[in-house]
């Protein structure tokens, strides 16, 4: 999939923007507070309808308007061209289209344009608590098997629902609610066990590409490995029997795939605690790229690379290294200092004060 | 600059509406105010006429105007040995439109969902099972939603049927009728697939 134009209105910084892409390296150079991320923002809109950077869509229209428009036209690897449209108001329903038509679902976009975003805070995949490596697991996850988006999101409405009745029997269970307990447990216990399944599978189809990833990034040989660390054994429906009473009593839910664990490893030590700055940068970034290479290879799409201002966070070693380890095809990075020297970039946008004031190539 | 209190309370009033949010309430305030007096007030009428007249049916909690009883519990011939188990009112207008369905039916009043405040209680399952106990009933048909909150409203309602020796069937879900294959989302088509049926002269697989 490629990402042939993209335009914007009232965009973040935008007030008016257009530019066409090249299939290539783009990077995108300006001053610090310009514009330049909001390019990326734009196109990981589009692809996942919210943000990379995790704000809300209101925080994206231009101050003073009302509603921010986003279109791009994409190209298939067919040749097929799409134009979607994407209107996002301050107040009431976004408004998608694809080829003029509204889409009656509007999450139907998601999935028809993929991105993969490094950024400067992948940092605390690797430094912060575990439900940021669960996020990027469960991203991953419906990335490379897109009927998991269902699950994933059935996931979170019944612990909603499983935790919401547990507040509700204020540490005391009634006939009642055991009854009704029973029946979200055994929905828990199904979306667990399966989104559990899902997550171990693809970490260790991810094994090698991450040790690959690794290697290249880091510029040495190093063994990594993801451990996952469930909160419970064997049968979830078992387990969720077991902690019921202590479930109950916290009224929250203790065991399940929303407790689990997914350990980072550099050479046996836990690379939370025990790695360099280096290393857990390069980890952070092996991950990103490892998420993406499963999905490159598996056939299931061909990711547009976004990177938004990683290369001023790396020596020029690391920087030049992944560069190298970049898969090819569409990529988008932003820079406000300094390209790498062996970066030879198909096209440069020069961004000011929220326009693009000159592009080349 | 705030409204007047009369103005103010009229639109708190609309905003209270499901569906409602605070600019639409004062859209639709102004748009009372302005229209002339005969309109307004026949909606003010409407009403008021509905809420005297329309009440929930003792028996199954549909709608029923002009009696204790709805117009489907009061039909001689509705077949009273089966019944259809809904989660609102206009579900049973949809499964009404059909012609397929000559039983009877009962309104939950909404489906489980704890995140609301809606639980065994608030839900008109005690009826239900008294029903159950005291009517000649031999099926009870599940047709809530099948969403998360629906399903989980089957499921509760077959732990509290079962025991009680009636059968608990659930409505199918599967394709549209009319449908292409290739434009179907994978978990209506996976659901399909699971409750596939065997061809055999025409008859459902395990009915």
């Amino acid at each position: 999939m490629l990402i042939r134009t993209l335009e914007l209105q009232n965009f973040r910084s935008y007030e008016e923007a257009s530019v066409s892409l090249s299939d290539g390296l783009t990077a995108i150079v300006g001053e610090n507070g310009q514009g330049k991320t909001n390019l990326l923002e734009a196109i990981s809109w589009i692809a996942g309808m919210g943000s990379f950077r995790g704000v809300p869509d209101d925080a994206l229209i231009r101050l003073g308007a009302d509603a921010a428009i986003l279109r791009a036209t994409v190209e298939s690897p067919d040749g097929r061209e799409q134009l979607i449209e994407a209107e996002l108001p301050r107040i009431g329903r976004n408004r998608i289209q694809v080829n003029r038509q509204r889409l009656s679902r509007a999450r139907d976009l998601v999935g028809v344009v993929q991105v993969t975003v490094f950024s400067p805070d992948d940092l605390e995949l690797v430094k912060d608590g575990p439900a940021l490596r669960r996020r990027w697991i469960d991203e991953a996850v419906v990335s490379r098997h897109p009927k998991h988006d269902a699950l994933r999101s059935d996931l979170e409405r019944i612990l909603k629902q499983r935790n919401a009745l547990l507040r509700s029997a204020h540490g005391r269970l009634d006939g009642d609610a055991a009854f009704t307990l029973d029946v979200w447990d055994s929905k828990l216990a199904a979306a667990g066990n399966a989104m559990r399944a899902a997550r171990e599978d693809l970490l260790a189809e991810m094994a090698p590409r991450l040790a690959a990833a690794y290697d290249a990034v880091a510029r040495e040989s190093a063994e990594v490995e993801t451990i996952y660390e469930a909160s419970w054994h064997g049968d979830l429906a078992e387990a969720l029997a077991g902690s019921r009473q202590l479930d109950v009593r916290r009224g929250v839910s203790t065991v399940g795939p929303h407790r689990d664990e997914i350990v980072l490893r550099i050479g046996g030590a836990p690379a939370r605690t025990h790695a360099s700055q280096g290393e857990q940068r390069s980890l952070a970034l092996s991950l990103r790229l490892a998420a993406d290479a499963v999905v490159r290879q598996a056939g299931v799409a061909e990711p547009v690379l976004l990177l938004d201002d990683v290369f001023s966070e790396l020596d020029p070693g690391r920087a030049e290294a992944l560069l190298d380890a970049l898969p090819g095809g569409q990529r988008l990075l932003t820079t406000a200092a300094w390209l790498p020297p062996a970066a030879t970039p198909d096209q440069v946008l020069k961004i000011t004060a929220g326009t693009i004031v000159a592009a080349s190539g | 600059m705030s409204y007047s209190s009369t103005v103010q309370e009229l639109i708190d009033s609309l905003g209270r509406l499901p569906g409602i949010g605070p600019k639409s309430a004062q859209r639709v305030a102004f748009h009372l105010l302005k229209a002339p007096p005969e309109e307004a007030l026949r909606l003010s009428r409407a009403i008021v006429d509905a809420k005297e007249r329309v009440s929930f049916c003792a028996r199954c909690f549909n709608l029923s105007e002009g009696g204790d009883e709805c117009a489907i519990c009061r039909d001689p011939r509705r077949e009273e040995r089966i019944v259809c188990v809904v989660e609102d009112s206009q579900d049973i207008v949809a499964i009404e439109r059909t012609q397929e369905f000559r039983g009877r039916y009962h309104v939950l009043q909404g489906a489980f969902s704890p995140i609301d405040g809606v639980g065994v209680e608030q839900l008109r399952v005690k009826e239900l099972m008294t029903r159950v106990g005291e009517e000649d009933i031999e099926e009870v048909i599940v047709a809530t939603n099948p969403n998360l909150e629906g399903e989980a409203t089957a499921s509760l309602l077959v732990k509290y049927l079962k025991p009680m020796g009636v059968r608990v069937t659930r409505i199918a879900s599967g394709l549209p009728v009319g449908g292409d294959l290739e434009y179907a989302d994978e978990l209506t088509l996976g659901r399909a697939l699971e409750g596939r049926q065997v061809l055999d002269a025409g008859t459902p697989a395990d009915g």
